[in-house]
């Protein structure tokens, strides 16, 4: 079984993120992880090859440090990696990188396609179902269970008010939803390993893509200001013994606030 | 006229309250002679649904077609792309819930169309027309604007209010859907349904969320009794979903749903940043906790420090007696 897992790098949501020039860029603390839905992702692709055998290859679309999730991801177990690393991919909307991804996906051939079911920093959870309309496959998203068998994989997934077991024939796109896994955490020597390992890259050209199809230049959704969220006047705290705490809450809720 | 599409979805036999909100703007929007709005079904609707729908709509058009009679991501996206093309649309819009932003991408694909995912305001007087979206989990909404139409768009629940149900003023229309087998690649073995009638998180005008401070699932009953006197959801954090005292489903947070309902009960949580990125841009939210530097505080309209297995049944009580619930 060929797999691929599609990941990103994203700020750590500790990281802080300001806005800067009056709402035309951000500035976001250096500090990095694996997007957590693409280490789910990753995880389940390395159970899938240990129990049906195969090769798991991921991949990453981003800036210079992504190099550091792609080490991650060879120290978790994966066989191969593979770099989109280029200015002209990066900045774009979820269909411009979609796209980006379609073609890698097709060039390196598989039989399932693993990714994150959104990104938490940009949060449009587009990318899977983009990247399986783009490749013609099916996909099933937010996965909190999933089984493989001969041509088909069965995926059980969270929809509004319950649960949805739904078998897809393969190729096929899965997002992993938190619930799916528990990811490993890398093995010493799966570090030292990871860290010689040489990280093959793709450009545009390789995928057989235009700059002017891609990343920022591509896009059909442009961001164009940021904004600083508002900030919450500072909390009223109620006194009182537990019962006026509780009749004061449920006034100001009902006639100060009018919400209940 | 400009034209917007309105995708409906339904719980059993009534629009989805979501899609509701999102037909009172596009109908106040149609009324002021902005755009005409056509509402969008597929595969089967109660005749309850299309009724309701009517009052807020210009035209409802279903789309019948036996493989729309169970959701496939490959079938709706497919479904509502082929209309969206032969009607020369502007927008596509739809609810942003769990079916709607699993499928709209594939249809923005289709239509080789941009795509505003998870939208929390419309500026539809803008030139260009300008949609705000919520990125690093609300810390930062960003103004964005698409390069060219049709575009499609989800709109975050509870981003618009409901406007009374009015008189039918719609025309309904059925139109024969041409999806092709071939496509549909996914099949629904089962379905799951959690009781019945709850109130849907994502959806739910009060959630009341629950933390370690909650000290165990039995006190979670406490939650559910105040949430059902407000007609809310009850909500966990992380940490108690891990220690299984609620389903996964329950979560809201960074790696759970994202919610944003009027009324936000934070119970006996700390405020750990992957919890606020999930419900910051709540309505009103109250903090109950014991340790009066809880970090929640600071994310919070009103606060109570106290024990919240005295507040929650005292506010119940309460709320009992004013309500008659």
């Amino acid at each position: 079984m060929t797999i691929v897992v599609l990941a990103k790098q994203v700020p750590d949501p500790e990281a802080l993120v300001e806005v800067r020039s009056g709402g035309k860029e951000l500035e976001i603390e250096q500090k990095f992880a694996t997007n957590l839905f693409d280490e789910f992702a990753i995880e389940e692709a390395l159970r899938i090859r240990e129990k049906h055998g195969g090769k798991v290859t991921v991949i990453t679309l981003g800036g210079p440090k992504a190099t550091e999730l792609l080490r991650t991801a060879l120290a978790m177990g994966a066989d191969d990696v593979l770099f989109l690393e280029d200015p002209a991919f990066l900045e774009g909307d979820g269909y411009a990188t979609a796209l980006t991804l379609s073609k890698a996906v097709a060039r390196q051939g598989a039989d399932l396609v693993l990714c994150g079911r959104q990104a938490i920093d940009d949060d449009r959870g587009e990318v899977g179902p983009m990247v399986a309309e783009f490749l013609g496959l099916p996909h099933v998203g937010a996965v909190l269970k999933l089984d493989i068998g001969d041509g088909t994989a069965v995926a059980e997934r969270a929809v509004e008010g319950g649960r949805e077991v739904v078998e897809v024939t393969l190729p096929a796109v899965i997002t992993a939803a938190k619930g799916l896994n528990e990811p490993r955490v890398p093995q010493v020597m799966g570090v030292m390993k990871a860290m010689r390992a040489q990280i093959p890259r793709v450009s545009p050209a390789d995928l057989g893509l235009a700059p002017s199809d891609i990343g920022k230049a591509g896009s059909k959704l442009k961001i164009e200001r940021y904004f600083t969220r508002q900030k919450r006047a500072a909390v009223k705290l109620i006194e009182g013994t537990p019962e006026e705490q509780a009749a004061e809450a449920i006034r100001i809720l009902a006639e100060v606030e009018r919400v209940i | 006229m400009k034209k917007l599409l309105v995708f409906v979805e339904t719980k059993g036999d009534e629009p989805r309250k979501a899609t509701l909100e999102l037909l009172s703007e596009t109908r106040r929007l149609s009324e002021a002679g902005s755009f005409a709005v056509t509402a969008v079904g597929l595969g089967k609707i109660s005749e309850r649904a299309i009724e309701k729908v009517l009052g807020y709509a210009d035209s409802f058009v279903r789309i019948t077609d036996a493989l729309l009679d169970h959701y496939t991501p490959e079938g709706y996206s497919e479904a509502l792309a082929a209309y969206a093309r032969q009607e020369d649309v502007l927008l596509i819009l739809g609810a942003a819930t769990q079916t709607a932003r699993d499928f709209l991408p594939r249809t923005a694909v289709l239509l080789e169309a941009g795509i505003a995912s998870d939208v929390t305001a419309i500026g539809w007087a803008d030139d260009p027309m300008t949609f705000v979206r919520p990125m690093y989990g609300g810390r930062v909404p960003a103004q964005c604007t698409f390069a060219g139409y049709p575009a499609v768009v989800s709109v975050r629940p509870n981003s618009y209010a409901v406007a009374p149900a009015r008189e039918r003023r719609g025309e309904y229309a059925e139109v024969a859907g041409c999806v092709s087998p071939d496509r549909i690649k996914t099949r629904v073995l089962r379905v799951e349904v959690e009781s019945k009638g709850k109130v849907d998180l994502m959806e739910a005008d009060s959630i009341v969320t629950g933390g370690r401070g909650m000290k165990g699932a039995e006190n979670f009953a406490l939650l559910e009794e105040l949430a059902a006197g407000l007609g809310g959801a009850v909500g966990a954090t992380r940490s108690v979903v891990d220690a299984k005292w609620r389903d996964q489903d329950d979560q809201v947070g960074k790696s759970g749903k994202t919610v944003s309902p009027k009324l936000y009960i934070a119970a006996g949580l700390s405020g750990a940043i992957h919890h606020v990125m999930g419900m910051d841009t709540s309505g009103v939210i109250l903090a109950i906790n014991k340790d009066p530097n809880a970090i929640i505080f600071n994310y919070a309209n009103y606060g109570i420090v106290g024990d919240v297995m005295e507040i929650v049944p005292a506010m119940t009580a309460e709320l009992k007696k004013r309500t008659g619930r």
